[in-house]
């Protein structure tokens, strides 16, 4: 078990920088989710931990250790690939016991090392098949259990549930989890998916471009947001951004969004000035109706158009535009049954709004 | 249920003229030259519009395999296994080689393996000959070491009449328990590993009891001979082995190489993570993951072996006994000889060696289909 | 106007068509005619000139000339054998004289007697008896000589033999004994080349060891290869044997006349070709640049080979065919060829002006000497035979054991039916 740092670490390839000198340290222990779209740089941050990739500036260090120049098989680290990456010609016994093997641990102990991870993770009856001849939940499972027989002092998960289906993929997590809290090793994991990086991750981080965006466990990226890119991006439905120009009257401060008029609660936005044009942000949860919006002050109320609504069981979608012109998602508990074109009264839950410099569109504090 | 048989009666037809086609002129050829090998249709006469055919039946096996006559076809079919071994060790080897060379992407890899695939490209009389000129005993490879400074060399790559691995044809029966007690030993050794106990009792003990009883019991085992006649791995064929390589080395580093292209790159970092080192990739994953064109380069490259006839007729000329070949052989105990009978009898031996080489394999197929 | 043009048209196409086949019937030939032979390389020319004397005579044939590379047929005679079978055979074909075409070819009763053409043209008198014999069967004569080659002529140059100071050999034990001053001086006493040339040393050696009458007998099956004489002629070959080259089996026959032309060996036995290659190819002077005599101990004998060409049953223009191969035996066609091949004619009453010195020697000998036939040139005995011998003599060549190949060769006499 280790802690890992990276320093200034900077990617390029040719003359593209991909990687724009990143800092970050994953504490021993901690589960760590690096999420982002696409092409943000995630994996190769991994793979470069893992020691798959050359770093061209900066420093990782495991362990107090500096590795940038300690070869991948010497760095103790185990990952977990996206399409499992198993031996398709050994069977599940020999796939986990190949790194053992590797490092001509005695049959014994290869033995007792596999046999652990296969009662732990349900493999036994498998020991003896290939991996063609499993299920993809059961591949996984052998993928991970390649990477627990190693007791490596980093786990390193790339996209490791996404070629898993939706039941199974929640499943999955929920082991992930329980292995963890079981075994305390430090783990990367590597994400596109929000959901797997709020419910897993001790700590998210949230890359864009090959920037950090954001630090935080899942609440404060939730709820707190550093920049609009990052409040869209976790949570879904993704939060409601409405262009607004703040306003000072009577000492009571608030926003104007199209005609209406709402209060912003102290604590927010205190560096702006009368008239300046700010963007609101607010989680579609934070949207009240029906019987709950009792609770909110009245000034805190409006009245909206419904546009379309999804039921989802416990919880329903709507569509809302409220004033003619402003689109709102809002996440209602309860079965909410609205036709279109009806006009509901709703409630906005403000102290939960999140402020945005529109130019930089970065949080306001 | 109508639909479905209409399909396959469609299915049926559409075979038909290959099904027909290829019962005919290749399984029925088959038969016609097993039925030819077992009469004595040959010598004076043999050309005649009705030739005389009579029923011997395998007299004429055990004239090859036996006869005093045919030490020329058992020093051809010795120096068939020696081709075949050779070859296939040889080309896959190099093939191998230099494919994982390649796979390393060094600089100029798309023309390096243009310029190994090469010689694929010609045919074994172009080959032949040009090695042929390599080989000459005063020329080619032998003067190389004068550019040097040292002596030339003076091996006579195709017309050594020098031999190894000199075995009594007498002894035939005592020599093939020892082989199959070799092989036996050998899979037992390296099964003693994962299961002593089945090794032992599957592999070792009968290997070891069938090499004590060949070596013991070698003088009762019947001779297959009444004289004796040597053979071995005639020198000479080095020659040819080695062209033969050459050609076929950059066929095998093709295959292998997209092969292990083929291979992902995770897998080749998951084998790094796992501590292994670049030899013990190759060795533990990519190499065992490419057991199928492994299979596929052997059945070719045995297929191969088992009809050169081009190049040793380029090289060392159709008469040259020391590098034989049988198909060499059977075109020349038929066409020159005018010994139908034999030369059928040699191409049903030809036929049948192939076949050991591959049904082993169709079977294998065949069952992991079914379980599949 | 128009009408009458007309009539005179139609009068001249009738008087036209009346005439023409007037022309034919003074048999004039036309269509094609195809000669298959191994004549392609050196011997082209030789061939070529034949072929013209043809068209001359028989301007509308056309003459297909196919030939088929490979040193003493080897490929060819296996085209042959499969266009043979294919029921597609040429109009004529090379064969070599003798148990080749014999024990092939008219055993099959694939040829046509060729009596008839020998008595209309009289060759009957101009072709040696012997050579009628060696050609012919009590069935009849079946195929036209067009030359005669001698085998068993020993090669060397006169200049390097005074060198070294050696006589030519008279028979193999004065060889041997002169050999191994040869092989002190560096040089190799008898060049040899791949495999059918020991063959054709075989034969020159066993014929000295065997005798003219012996060697016959060997062959009409009243001489057994194991008696005490085959063995011997074994025996003596294997003694020679030592003096050769030992990278014979990956030379030329042109390469091991190349050592002895360049000095690096004293003699070489082989055909009489070989003087067609140092005059020729080489322009060395016959007599002067190089010398000949028979090889040992067969002085006063004829070791002949004869090229020959037949008429196959079924062939396509048989009348053509017919007008080939009296051209070939023909005076004409005869001293025209063999000049340019390098061989002698068949024919007694040829004119000697037109060859060079060696050829008229050649000829002188023909007259006078004893003549056989061949073995390693498809005269002696059948292809069953020759194709085992040359197993036998591969494993003669790696063993040494005269012996086992005597009872070798005796049992392939046996499987080839010699003599019956």
């Amino acid at each position: 078990m280790a802690n890992v740092d990276l320093k200034g670490v900077v990617k390029r390839y040719g003359n593209v920088e991909v990687i724009h000198g990143i800092d970050l340290s994953v504490r021993e222990n901690e589960f760590i989710v690096l999420v982002g779209p696409s092409g943000c740089g995630k994996s190769t941050v991994l793979r470069m931990v893992a020691g798959l990739e050359a770093i061209s500036g900066g420093e990782i260090s495991i362990g107090d250790r500096v590795v940038n120049q300690v070869s991948p098989k010497d760095r103790n680290v185990a990952m977990v690939f996206q399409n499992y990456a198993l031996y398709p010609h050994m069977t599940v016994r020999e796939n986990m016991g190949f790194s053992l093997k590797m490092r001509r641990k005695s049959r014994e102990e290869m033995d007792s090392r596999v046999q652990e991870a296969a009662r732990v993770l349900e493999l036994e009856p498998y020991l003896e098949r290939k991996p063609s001849e499993l299920s993809g939940g059961q591949r996984q499972r052998v993928a991970m259990g390649r990477a627990m027989v190693r007791k490596p002092d980093v786990f390193l998960f790339d996209e490791p549930l996404s070629n898993l289906d939706a039941q199974l993929r929640t499943q999955m997590r929920m082991e992930l989890r329980k292995m963890h809290m079981r075994l305390k090793t430090t783990t990367i994991y590597v994400t596109h998916d929000q959901i797997e990086a709020m419910t897993l991750a001790d700590r998210i981080v949230i890359l864009k471009d090959g920037h950090i965006q954001q630090v935080g466990s899942p609440i404060e990226v939730f709820e707190k947001p550093n920049n609009v890119f990052v409040a869209r991006f976790i949570g879904n439905p993704p939060m409601n951004i409405l262009e607004g120009v703040f306003g000072v009257e009577d000492g009571k401060r608030f926003v104007t969004v199209g005609p209406s008029r709402f209060p912003v609660p102290d604590g927010k936005g205190d560096s702006l000035v009368d008239g300046a044009p700010m963007l609101v942000g607010l989680r579609p949860d934070a949207i009240k109706m029906g019987e709950n919006i009792e609770r909110l002050p009245k000034d805190w109320w409006c009245k909206g158009e419904v546009v379309v609504s999804e039921i989802l069981g416990g919880h329903s979608l709507l569509e809302i535009v409220v004033d003619g012109q402003n689109e709102l998602i809002a996440e209602v508990e309860g079965r909410v049954v609205a036709h279109p074109g009806e006009i509901v009264p709703i409630g906005f839950e403000f102290d939960r709004m999140v402020l945005f410099d529109p130019e930089t569109t970065n949080a306001l504090s | 249920m109508r639909e479905a048989s209409l399909d396959r009666l469609k299915a049926f037809l559409t075979l038909l003229p290959s099904i027909v086609l290829v019962g005919v002129f290749v399984y029925g050829f088959i038969g016609n030259t097993v039925w030819i090998s077992l009469t004595d249709w040959g010598g004076s006469g043999s050309l005649a519009v009705d030739p005389q055919k009579n029923y011997v039946g395998l007299a004429n096996y055990a004239e090859l395999f036996t006869g005093f006559l045919a030490g020329g076809f058992r020093q051809d079919l010795v120096n068939a296994v020696f081709y075949s071994v050779m070859l296939l060790a040889g080309a896959i080897g190099l093939g191998m080689f230099i494919a994982i060379l390649l796979d390393r992407k060094p600089k100029g890899e798309d023309v390096l393996r243009t310029i190994f695939l090469y010689p694929m490209s010609l045919s074994f009389i172009v080959s032949g000959t040009i090695w042929r000129w390599l080989l000459a005993p005063q020329g080619g490879v032998n003067i190389l070491p004068t550019y040097v400074g040292l002596d030339p060399l003076t091996f006579e790559w195709t017309s050594s009449t020098k031999a190894v691995l000199e075995f009594n044809w007498q002894n035939l029966f005592q020599i093939m328990l020892y082989v199959a007690a070799f092989i036996l030993i050998l899979v037992g050794l390296w099964a003693f590993r994962n299961d002593p106990r089945k090794a032992l009792k599957r592999w070792l003990g009968p290997g070891i009891v069938i090499g004590a009883f060949a070596w013991l019991g070698g003088s009762i085992l019947p001779q297959a001979l009444f004289m004796e006649e040597t053979h071995g791995f005639n020198l000479a064929t080095l020659g040819i082995i080695m062209a033969t390589v050459w050609q076929y080395a950059g066929y095998t580093m093709a295959l292998y190489l997209a092969g292990f292209n083929g291979i992902s790159q995770d897998l080749r970092d998951a084998a790094m993570l796992d501590g292994a080192s670049e030899v013990a990739y190759y060795r533990h994953v990519a190499i065992p993951m490419l057991k199928p064109i492994t299979i596929s380069a052997v059945i070719i490259l045995s297929h191969i072996s088992l009809k050169m006839f081009d190049i040793i007729f380029a090289m060392t000329g159709p008469d040259n006994a020391q590098t034989g070949h049988p198909a060499l052989n059977m075109y020349l105990t038929t066409f020159r000889a005018n010994d139908f009978a034999r030369g059928a009898a040699i191409a049903i031996v030809l036929f049948l060696v192939a076949a050991m080489f591959i049904v082993p394999y169709l079977v294998s197929q065949y069952r992991q289909r079914k379980r599949g | 106007m128009k009408k009458t043009l007309a009539k005179i048209c139609f009068v001249l196409v009738a008087a036209f068509m009346l005439a023409a086949p007037q022309g034919a019937q003074a048999k004039k030939l036309s269509g094609d005619l195809e000669i298959f032979s191994w004549w392609a390389g050196d011997e082209g020319p030789a061939l070529q000139a034949l072929i013209d004397i043809y068209k001359q005579k028989h301007p509308d044939v056309n003459v297909i000339n196919a030939t088929v590379t490979g040193g003493s047929g080897v490929n060819a005679r296996a085209v042959l054998k499969t266009r043979m079978l294919g029921g597609e055979p040429p109009d004529s074909f090379q064969v070599h004289a003798g148990q080749e075409l014999i024990g092939t070819w008219v055993e099959a009763d694939r040829m046509e007697d060729l009596t008839f053409l020998f008595k209309e043209q009289g060759w009957m008198d101009v072709f040696p008896e012997g050579l009628i014999k060696l050609i012919g069967t009590d069935k009849g004569i079946w195929s036209v000589p067009v030359n005669v080659h001698r085998s068993n002529v020993l090669w060397y140059v006169p200049a390097n033999l005074k060198k070294w100071g050696v006589d030519v050999p008279k028979n193999w034990e004065e060889f041997i004994k002169i050999a191994p001053k040869l092989k002190k001086e560096g040089v190799v006493p008898l060049a040899l080349a791949q495999n059918w040339t020991a063959n054709h040393l075989w034969e020159s050696v066993a014929l000295a060891s065997l005798g003219p009458d012996n060697w016959d007998a060997l062959w009409n099956g009243t001489l057994r290869f194991d008696s005490e004489e085959g063995v011997k002629a074994w025996e003596l070959f294997g003694k020679v044997l030592e003096y050769t080259n030992p990278d014979a089996s990956s030379l030329s026959w042109q390469q091991a006349t190349d050592m002895v032309i360049d000095g690096r060996a004293a003699f070489n036995v082989m055909g009489d070709w070989a003087a067609g290659y140092m005059a020729t190819t080489k322009k060395m002077e016959p007599g002067k640049d190089f010398g000949w005599a028979a090889s040992p101990g067969t002085n006063g004998e004829f070791l002949f080979l004869a090229d020959s060409f037949g008429l196959p049953k079924g062939a396509p223009h048989r009348d053509n065919a017919i007008a080939w191969l009296k051209v070939l035996g023909s005076k004409e066609g005869s001293d025209t060829f063999n000049p340019l091949k390098g061989s002698i004619s068949a024919r007694t009453d040829s004119d000697l002006s037109k060859y060079n010195a060696y050829l008229q020697s050649a000829s002188a000998d023909f007259g006078k000497d004893r003549v056989v036939g061949s073995l390693a040139h498809g005269v002696a005995a059948n292809e069953t035979f020759m194709s085992g011998f040359a197993s036998v003599m591969e494993m003669f060549l790696k063993t040494n054991n005269a012996k086992a190949a005597a009872m070798a060769c005796q049992q392939l006499a046996d499987k080839a039916g010699l003599g019956k």
